[in-house]
């Protein structure tokens, strides 16, 4: 743009000028020629959703092929001496081959580096694949998902807890099965507060101003204000998301709250930055480990039950060999050997006698954070389902208050 | 001939640069330019529409993250300088032989990654670490004292991460100064005060130019410091254009910020540059 508002200074200046701008023009960079608007049109950002013959053609086989490719995030298997014992066992029981891989850091970065094939309809690199529940609803809708065959899986009706059949997230457990859960709710270190806490009301208190931490995580932190505000999660409106900003903006002007934290909240809890802060179950039982001044709560008014999904991506080359790892994982000495190294909330019950009766693993099995009991279970609510038009919205309400 | 042959040479020698810059600059920066003047969601896609209302949009919703971000980077390249000038000063007149252990040390923190050595800052800067926990301890600072999550630790962090980006164009335009020229001047009968300012400084200049963009174009984009030391009220643009790209996937409107981002940036360096002058700026 520069070379055709200042003219004089290329054609007047020395011959090397010229011959650069010739040069350019040569490379085809020079785009005299076409007006700006037209090129910049030529682009645009493909849409995500693929065409429904192409998503619902099925499984591309009905055979195992002895390979399984699994993704998985890091720290989410046993693990034993550098192996994994639970992947051992499935090869020596089935003969299938698994390259396990701990790609995935995040739902949002793992969905764009599959993206672009899989709305192209190619098969990507995996056959079984680990997402949260509200990024698994996304891409079921999407059409990026297999539907499930559950002849290959008798396990999962057999022994799966019953809050993990027919979620809100995927009805009928149509495109997955839980691998993990985990609940959102409040850690607090109780030597600090000088008293119990019971509920969301109490990161509101201004005795703790400047001591609270909050959650970057959009759906975490809505959804237990939520329940604080007795709203029911499915029908929340954006309404109920408005009322929730304010609430929230009021609190960062209050001064009340230190910081939205992602991951980081463990360790600001850890140094005594913050006293309280909403929490992930998983994470804590290592904290109370270290610390026995740290409580872990589900707010009197409701906690979140969220769930950690295997999957399979459409197209995915061996999807038979994927439905028996599923199926294999759902037995209940696998399910607790993956749970006993984990520590997260393992959906198959009958796991915990199983660690009951194991040297070593009688707390994990007493662990209400493992094991929720009937009354947490009785008060821990879902996501709200949000489609792509809703979570925009709420987002944009969400990103006022954390990036005020 | 052998004029001829020399220019094909100069020529080739610049395909890889040219190659370079247009792949991995041009290109990227013209989709944006087209990303950013498109509509949609990221479940229909994103069509360019011309949509330059991405542009009022996003300055409307996020002009105090833009203006914040300009006022940290301005604050942070005078303190650095400041900081600077006589640590360049003292390491090109004064440093003698040790000259390039002085360089070494001042380089040192800086073969730690740059994530790494914020989140030192983190765990030194707690609210009873050793720093405050120590002076809390002494009763010199009152309980709830904080330096976390406050301007001043985002401030500190990229003082201290942009230092050597200052620090050594300053020491190169310092270095090359020929000190007879600063025994002329006193031979001339100026004072240390007029040699500084008539000799020292202006012939500085180009270093404290560079020292400045080269901090001051990065300070301003940075979102790792406020990330990991501020809070919301500290957040600086660069963390919002991240949200928008990897969190809520408004690819448009992170596009349109970058661009109205880059637009700030252009605007302060090219009044920098006119208050210089850009005759001392090339030397």
């Amino acid at each position: 743009m520069t070379q055709s508002r200042y003219p004089g200074r290329l054609t007047g200046g020395s011959v090397n000028r010229i011959s650069r701008r010739e040069m350019l023009r040569r490379m085809g960079i020079g785009v005299g020629g076409l007006s700006m608007a037209s090129l910049l049109g030529a682009c645009s950002i493909p849409p995500q959703i693929v065409r429904e013959t192409e998503a619902n053609a099925g499984l591309i086989t009905n055979e195992s092929n002895g390979t399984l490719n699994f993704a998985n995030w890091p720290l989410y298997i046993d693990r034993a001496k550098g192996e994994n014992p639970t992947i051992n066992d499935f090869t020596d029981e089935t003969g299938i081959q698994v390259n396990y891989d701990e790609v995935i850091q995040d739902n949002e970065s793992f969905l764009g580096t599959i993206r672009e094939p899989l709305a192209n309809g190619d098969p990507i690199d995996y056959d079984l694949i680990v997402v949260t529940d509200w990024m698994l609803a996304k891409m079921a809708r999407f059409g990026f998902l297999e539907e499930l065959d559950f002849s290959h899986i008798p396990n999962f009706e057999e022994h799966a807890g019953e809050v993990y059949k027919d979620p809100n997230y995927d009805p009928n457990n149509t495109h997955s099965i839980p691998w993990q859960a985990g609940i959102t709710g409040i850690a607090y270190n109780a030597a600090l507060t000088g008293r119990e806490l019971t509920g969301m009301g109490d990161l509101f208190d201004p005795e703790f101003a400047g001591k609270i931490g909050m959650f970057k995580e959009m759906r975490d932190t809505m959804s237990l204000m939520m329940l604080y505000n007795g709203v029911e999660l499915d029908n929340a409106t954006i309404e109920d998301a408005e009322e929730v900003q304010e609430q929230l903006i009021q609190q960062v002007d209050d001064g009340i709250v230190r910081q939205y934290y992602g991951n980081e909240y463990a360790d600001a809890l850890a140094r005594q930055d913050i006293v309280a802060s909403i929490a992930w179950s998983g994470d804590v039982i290592q904290l109370t480990l270290d610390n026995p001044d740290l409580k872990f709560i589900v707010p009197e008014d409701g906690g979140i039950l969220w769930v950690d999904n295997m999957s399979i991506p459409q197209n995915a080359v061996n999807p038979i060999d994927a439905h028996e790892f599923m199926n294999f994982v759902y037995q209940p000495d696998i399910a607790a050997q993956i749970v006993g190294w984990v520590n997260y909330i393992c959906p198959v019950p009958e796991a915990k006698e199983i660690l009951a009766d194991t040297e070593g693993y009688e707390a994990i099995a007493d662990s209400p954070l493992v094991f929720p009991t009937p009354e947490m279970e009785s008060n821990l609510h879902r996501y709200t389902v949000l489609d792509d038009e809703e979570e925009a919205a709420w987002n944009e309400l969400f990103g006022a208050v954390i990036q005020g | 001939m052998r004029e001829a042959r020399r220019r094909r040479i100069a020529y080739l020698l610049l395909v890889p640069g040219v190659l370079f810059l247009t792949v991995f600059f041009l290109i990227p920066m013209f989709t944006m330019l087209s990303t950013s003047f498109m509509e949609g969601t990221p479940e229909q896609g994103f069509d360019f529409t011309a949509h330059w209302q991405n542009y009022v949009d996003s300055f409307a919703d996020y002009d105090t993250q833009i203006y914040r971000s300009l006022i940290y980077g301005l604050i942070v390249t005078v303190v650095t300088l400041a900081l600077s000038f006589p640590l360049a000063y003292w390491i090109a007149f004064r440093g003698g032989r040790r000259k390039n252990l002085y360089l070494l040390l001042l380089l040192l923190p800086f073969f730690t990654p740059f994530v790494i050595r914020t989140l030192a800052w983190k765990q030194i800067l707690a609210d009873n670490g050793i720093f405050l926990g120590t002076l809390k301890d002494w009763g010199l600072i009152g309980d709830d004292f904080q330096l976390l999550a406050t301007p001043i630790a985002v401030l500190g962090g990229l003082i201290y991460n942009f230092l050597p980006f200052m620090a050594l164009p300053l020491y190169v335009a310092l270095e090359r100064l020929d000190p007879r020229l600063l025994d002329a001047a006193s031979d001339l009968y100026s004072d240390r005060r007029q040699t500084f300012f008539k000799v020292t400084l202006p012939l500085a200049m180009p270093g404290i130019f560079a020292g400045s963009l080269l901090t001051f174009i990065p300070a301003v984009g940075d979102f790792i410091n406020s990330e990991l030391l501020g809070s919301v009220r500290t957040t600086m643009i660069g963390q919002v254009i991240q949200r928008h790209f990897l969190t809520t996937l408004d690819f448009p409107a992170g596009a349109a910020l970058s661009f109205l981002l880059m637009a700030g940036i252009l605007v302060g360096v090219f009044l920098y540059a006119r208050a210089l002058g850009t005759e001392e700026l090339t030397g």
